[in-house]
């Protein structure tokens, strides 16, 4: 997967667009994810691959690469994001072959 | 009549001043004097404003309503937006804006076809908040934001970014203000968030198009750097380079068939980027 193989119209897009640009909606996305999920109208697959941090499987379900690693920081904090952090560590935990 | 002073290009990513000290000393003191040196001739070239093109990030415009450019007009502005002050760990700062020159770029370049968006509002992540913090660390040049969308497809193609580049030092030359403007694009050089070269840098893919752009054959550059030669070398970030394109495009308007000069260059796994830089003499 890659860039072109995005699906802007995924729901899941939206949510993480908007997601990181609202303080009250990341509360949201940390105190109610599955409330969140249905608001913005995630599909079944999308709301599980979200719910478990399967970064491969929103990949493959159309999420812009960009949003992935940015995934992992919301899981896992953005601050001091080097190669041996948390979200880093995740992420290729996650993604990486 | 406002002046074109300047045109660089340099990379923005977050590691430069997210979690330098994980890259190892050599890296650090290059990257450092790298963008010491750009510093120090943006300083020598006494911008009044800087017109920069970078990445949008998809922050400003939803995966519904993406333009290919949106110039930001505002009188002033602010950085980092809340989420990213954390990941790119600079101080909050405020820049002045220019909103005579901003919308002059949008209006000019609608009679010469290029459709603009413009706005009042948007928010800065790395791709201004860590260029500006080595190159102008007190914020006492204005800034014009024309963010671009390198990332979302369909992406705007070499040849339009080159043709507005043109266009954009024809709109900046033609404004009967006494201005110094410098070109500034930022992004790039290879990097991949979201992919599998995550941790990788392409730096035969960079040396490649550095060498390529200091030629100064801009038929070349058309001919040989695809989007799909970009995406091969770090799919989610290297595309980032098409707004090096609109400032080459503004240096080949000004100096034609002159190459840029490469400023540094290092290809950092631990910044998870190529880092690097370069200047366009248009005033020699």
């Amino acid at each position: 997967m890659g860039i072109m193989q995005t699906d802007r119209t995924l729901p899941a897009n939206k949510l993480i667009f908007e997601v990181r640009r609202d303080a009250a909606l990341r509360a949201r996305f940390r105190d109610d994810l599955d409330g969140l999920m249905r608001d913005y109208g995630l599909s079944v697959e999308e709301q599980q691959a979200l719910r478990e941090i399967n970064l491969q499987k929103l990949s493959d379900l159309g999420m812009h690469p960009y949003f992935l690693p940015q995934v992992a920081r919301l899981f896992k904090g953005a601050g001091y994001n080097h190669n041996d952090s948390e979200a880093a560590r995740l992420y290729a935990d996650r993604m990486l072959k | 009549m406002a002046e074109i002073v300047s045109v660089i290009a340099l990379a923005h990513a977050p590691g430069a001043t997210g979690w330098l000290d994980k890259a190892p000393a050599h890296e650090q003191e290059a990257i450092k004097v790298g963008y010491g040196r750009m510093a120090g001739r943006l300083r020598a070239a006494r911008p009044d404003v800087i017109v920069g093109i970078a990445n949008d990030h998809m922050l400003n415009f939803s995966v519904e309503n993406v333009p290919d450019w949106c110039v930001g007009i505002a009188d002033r502005w602010h950085g980092p937006s809340e989420w990213f002050r954390d990941w790119i760990n600079v101080p909050d700062y405020a820049v002045a804006g220019n909103r005579d020159l901003g919308r002059t770029i949008v209006r000019e370049c609608a009679k010469r076809g290029i459709n603009l968006a413009f706005s009042e509002k948007l928010e800065f992540d790395d791709n201004w908040s860590v260029p500006l913090n080595f190159l102008t660390p007190d914020h006492d040049v204005a800034l014009v934001p024309i963010h671009m969308n390198c990332v979302l497809p369909p992406m705007p193609q070499p040849e339009r970014c080159v043709a507005f580049g043109r266009a954009l030092a024809e709109v900046i030359k033609a404004w009967p203000q006494e201005l110094r403007v410098a070109v500034m694009a930022t992004g790039g050089l290879s990097h991949d968030p979201g992919g599998q070269k995550y941790f990788d840098v392409d730096e035969k893919f960079d040396r490649w198009f550095l060498e390529l752009l200091g030629a100064g054959d801009e038929a070349r550059v058309l001919r040989e750097l695809s989007i799909e030669k970009m995406l091969g070398a770090g799919d989610g970030g290297t595309v980032e380079l098409l707004a090096w394109l609109v400032a080459m495009g503004a240096a080949q308007t000004l100096a034609p068939g002159r190459g840029s000069e490469t400023m540094f260059y290092v290809p950092s796994v631990p910044l998870r980027c190529g880092m690097g830089g370069v200047e366009w003499a248009v005033c020699a």
